[in-house]
């Protein structure tokens, strides 16, 4: 098991950065996830880590020691791959017995451990297959368990889940999860999910453009985000711009006719500064909160039932505002709504240029 | 996904880092070389390392300095850098004449019409037949494609095969078939017509350059036909939906969208053909084997050829080897230039999502005769070369005149009695099999190089591997026997006045290597990095994992490619009858072959020629199948 640290980690193809001054620490046993829109460099982070990449600039640590230079056959990280990379010429036994035929281990000992992990990851009885002759999921397991039969320093794991449909991939996430805190084993995921990203993560590192934009727990990032970018990226949102009137007792924000206060989600806006309001569609009240809240009034311009609430877009003095209404409540086009939004859900943003 | 971020950061400049003391200058200042320097040292691991050398240095070594050495000859006179020896050429009418030197066209005597073309002089001639079977094969390669490519209809399956009948290697006897059955006196051709059913008013004579053209366009049209209908194959279908969507149909849809998506691979299937028309020796010597007409050696392949006949006494005059260097240079720029041009056309590509079915319309029945019957004459025509080939190996057409009138099966059993004819298979099955184990060794290790690592200069490594399909084989002959016979060779086993040997087999891996680096190189294409990538990830070297991961993913192109370049070894015909011929006991099957033919064996002897090329189509045919059916690879690569 491993602490790493990445410093100054850059990397440039040509011309295109696609790393850029990278800085983080990934402790001992974290799940730690790198997450961001495709090309936002994550991916090439995590292939410097395994070393399948070498960066322009800057260094790779494990537990404080250099790496930066070694080839990935001598770093002990375990990557599984976001198309599995099984050898398509290899019996499931002989795929993921690799490792340890690569490192010379006995042959019995080499059949104990595959048979053994097999079994971890519910697979046995399928060691004699080809990697063709499994479905998706099942694939996904042997990829899975050829890293993890080395017992590798590090788990990277890049989109894991992206080649799988949507139920089975709730379920791995849970198994992976599960699989993670078993082991104890320093995890590195990537992934463009946010929601994936939220519900497996210890801690989340957010990248755009090849830097990371913010690192921190899955609350943390979705509740007090550090940008206006990591706002609307985590989830869906509204975005109002105004002048900061006032910084007393949060952050007090003018549109047109409409006063909105809420949090300073960096702690750095000055009165007169132009500021962005994130507003969470799922945040809404219908009824009036006992929290201290602002109060938004408009007329329904668009509804569309979506199945767990009705998704309506207000109309409120020429800003368009996205809110959620639980199914019950009737809401027609055309017609007036006031909804509630509290004082701490209200997120303030420097506006960026 | 790393590659498409936006951020865009410029290098930095010398000019900046030089600015106030320039003594301070490091490594750090300049990342973009420290990073290449330690980029190019991961790069190079054993196994890199190893086969890039192994390439550069057979590449270099076989190919780059005999073909430099032509060069420097070429253009050398007495001593200084000259144009001399070009000029002489492009001056003199025997090479260059704008007016007739002889010949005769549609020209009736004594109740012949001879149709031979006029003599232009040895280049002219060359590049006129080169550039018309070049057109004739594209328009028969075209309609050929456009029907097995469109239209559904009874035997198609069956038609698909013989088709491809032309491409079995009968060399020389091709062509001495054609010449035989065009013969004014006692021709199959003129029997029928003439003869028998009275429909021509004259006995024709299809010889000289015109008898080149056809015995060339009936061996060639599968190149064209192959690759356009290839191309066809892989024409989205709703394309050409959208265009009949918006109105245009019938010529029109094909002049505007379905003709330039193929035209790549027409302009590929056609430059194949004139290099191949222009490189060919078989058409000239078959043809003057059969008739012994002279127009048919007036061109640049023959008269390289025939300058090997005096090489013996270790000389080439300057002028063959520019004569050489010349037709070398014609055939590698069209060759560079359309592989240029189709790499930056590849639209048949763009589309994207799922497979098609090309669109195939199943005409009336009526229609589907009319198609059977011209495709089956195409077929007869096409095939008369290997059906001829098959009657005089298997009766006594070559002495009994229009007609066989017995059979036999002695010329069959000559290949394993006549000991000449025994020893010639011998030789040529050890420089086949020795040429293709080297093959295999570099040629896999090229298409790895170059589609796996990210080595500097690889795509001259590319580029060397592939040109030798557009270096004519008479001026790698020319090319080798100037550089290998110098006094710094002489006696060793590379000098071919000592022993051609080591220098056949060499010649055959560098002529045949294109077939098994594209062999190779598809099935490489296949294989996602990541596979490579798990197995260095999982603690293998690159060694190891090109080992036990690469290696049986490519397996069946390996062998796919090495049986492929067999059979192009088998019948190899160029370096064989040049530099094979300079030493008796050394003798490969198509140097066999064209003495025969040539006709300075017995008469009648031309049978155990056909047995040999029966031989050459029956190795042929098996390698083809193995390759299609066992190995399920699709082995006929013949394009740029």
């Amino acid at each position: 098991m491993v602490e790493i640290e990445l410093r100054n980690l850059t990397k440039l193809f040509g011309d295109v950065v696609a790393a850029d001054h990278v800085n983080l620490t990934i402790e001992d046993g974290e799940f730690f996830t790198l997450l961001g829109p495709s090309g936002c460099g994550k991916t090439t982070t995590m292939r410097m880590i395994a070393g399948l990449e070498f960066p322009t600039e800057g260094r790779v640590l494990f537990d404080g020691q250099d790496v930066t230079g070694l080839p990935s056959f001598e770093r002990n990280t375990g990557m599984v791959f976001q198309n599995y990379a099984l050898w398509p010429h290899l019996k499931v036994f002989e795929n993921v017995a690799y490792g340890l035929n690569v490192r010379k281990i006995p042959k019995d000992q080499v059949k104990e451990r595959v048979l053994g992990i097999l079994d971890q990851v519910e697979l046995e009885g399928m060691e004699d297959r080809f990697p063709t002759q499994l479905s998706g999921g099942q694939q996904q397991r042997v990829a899975l368990a050829r890293v993890l039969v080395i017992n590798p320093a590090v788990l990277l794991l890049d989109e894991p889940l992206s080649n799988l449909d949507a139920n089975l991939r709730v379920q791995m996430r849970e198994e992976i999860k599960a699989l993670q805190r078993r082991l104890k084993i320093t995890t590195v995921y990537v992934t463009h999910d946010q929601e994936e990203a939220m519900s497996v993560s210890d801690r989340i590192a957010i990248q755009n453009h090849g830097k990371v934009r913010q690192i921190g727990s899955p609350t943390e990032i979705y509740n007090v985000p550090q940008d206006i970018f990591i706002a609307t990226f985590m989830g869906r949102g509204t975005l109002l711009e105004g002048e900061a009137t006032s910084t007393e007792g949060g952050v007090h924000m003018r549109i047109g006719n409409i006063t909105l206060q809420g949090l300073d989600s960096t702690g750095s806006i000055k009165q007169g500064d132009m500021v962005a309001c994130v507003i969470r569609p799922e945040n809404y009240c219908i009824d009036e909160p006992i929290e201290p809240s602002n109060v938004l009034e408009g007329e329904v311009e668009w509804a569309s039932f979506i199945g767990p609430y009705t998704e309506v877009r207000l109309d409120v003095d020429g800003n368009k505002v996205l809110v959620d209404v639980p199914p019950g409540m009737e809401a027609p086009v055309g017609g007036r709504l006031k909804v509630y939004i509290p004082y701490k859900n209200t997120i303030m943003l420097p506006l960026e240029e | 996904m790393p590659h498409s971020t936006t951020t865009r950061r410029s290098p930095p400049s010398l000019a900046a880092s030089l600015r106030g003391n320039a003594v301070t200058l490091s490594w750090a200042e300049f990342p973009s070389v420290k990073e290449k320097v330690e980029k190019l040292r991961r790069e190079l691991d054993p196994l890199t390392l190893v086969q890039t050398l192994v390439s550069y240095t057979i590449l270099l070594a076989f190919l780059v300095a005999p073909l430099s050495s032509l060069v420097l000859q070429g253009f050398r006179f007495q001593g200084d850098l000259s144009l001399r020896w070009f000029t002489d050429i492009l001056t003199s009418p025997e090479y260059v004449s704008l007016q007739s030197r002889g010949g005769r066209m549609f020209e009736v005597r004594r109740g012949v019409m001879y149709i031979w073309g006029f003599d232009h002089g040895i280049l002219l001639n060359s590049l006129f037949v080169a550039f018309s079977v070049t057109v004739l094969c594209s328009v028969i390669g075209i309609a050929v494609a456009m029907i097995m490519g469109r239209y559904e209809f009874k035997g198609k399956s069956i038609f698909r095969v013989i088709l491809l009948i032309p491409l079995l290697a009968t060399p020389f006897v091709n062509a001495y078939v054609v010449g035989k059955v065009f013969n004014p006196q006692f021709g199959l051709l003129n029997y029928l017509l003439y003869d028998l059913l009275h429909v021509i008013p004259w006995r024709i004579s299809v010889d000289g350059l015109v008898g080149l053209m056809v015995a060339q366009t009936l061996s060639y049209y599968p190149i064209v036909y192959l690759n356009v209908v290839a191309s066809l194959n892989n024409i989205d279908p709703s394309l050409e939906e959208m265009a009949e969507n918006l109105g245009a149909t019938g010529f029109r849809l094909f002049r505007t969208v379905t003709f330039p998506l193929f035209l790549p691979g027409l302009v590929a299937g056609a430059v194949i053909t004139f290099i191949f028309s222009l490189e060919d020796l078989g058409a000239p010597i078959g043809f003057i084997g059969a008739t012994a007409n002279p127009l048919a050696k007036n061109v640049a392949s023959y008269q390289i050829y025939s300058a090997f006949a005096e090489a013996c006494t270790g000389q080439i005059s300057p002028k063959t080897s520019a004569l050489a260097l010349l037709i070398m240079i014609i055939t590698v720029v069209s060759y560079v230039a359309v592989k240029t041009y189709t790499s930056r056309r590849s639209y048949a590509m763009i589309s994207k999502g799922g497979r098609w079915s090309p669109r195939l319309r199943t005409p009336g029945l009526g229609v589907q005769a009319a198609i059977c019957l011209s495709l089956l004459l195409l077929v007869l025509w096409g095939a008369m070369p290997q059906i001829g080939t098959f009657v005089l190996a298997s009766t006594n057409w070559a002495t009994s005149g229009t007609l066989p009138t017995r059979f036999t099966g002695e010329f069959f059993k000559a290949l394993l009695t006549n000991k000449d004819v025994t020893r010639a298979i011998v030789n040529s099955l050890g420089y086949s099999f020795a040429a293709v184990a080297i093959m295999v060794l570099v040629g896999s290790s090229i298409s790895y190089v170059v589609s796996k690592r990210d080595i500097p200069s690889k795509n001259i490594l590319d580029m060397l591997a592939t040109v030798p399909i557009s270096v004519p084989g008479v001026s790698l002959a020319v090319s080798y026997f100037l550089f290998f016979s110098t006094p710094f060779f002489r006696g060793s086993l590379l000098d071919p006045l000592t022993d051609p040997a080591l220098l056949l087999i060499i010649a055959y891996t560098i002529r045949r290597l294109p077939f098994m680096t594209r062999s190779v190189y598809a099935g490489l294409q296949q294989i996602d990095k990541s596979l490579e990538e798990a197995s260095l990830n999982l603690g293998a070297t690159r060694t190891t994992t090109f080992v036990k991961i690469v290696i049986p993913l490519i397996v069946t192109n390996v062998i796919s490619g090495a049986l492929l370049s067999f059979v192009y070894s088998m019948a190899e015909v160029s370096t064989s009858i040049t530099l094979g011929a300079l030493r008796e006991d050394r003798v490969p099957i198509t140097f066999f072959i064209s003495q025969i033919v040539y006709g300075t064996a017995a008469v009648g002897a031309v049978s155990i020629g056909a047995s040999l090329c029966i031989l050459l189509m029956t190795v042929q045919i098996t390698a083809m199948a193995v390759s299609n059916f066992v190995l399920k690879q699709k082995a006929s690569f013949l394009g740029v």
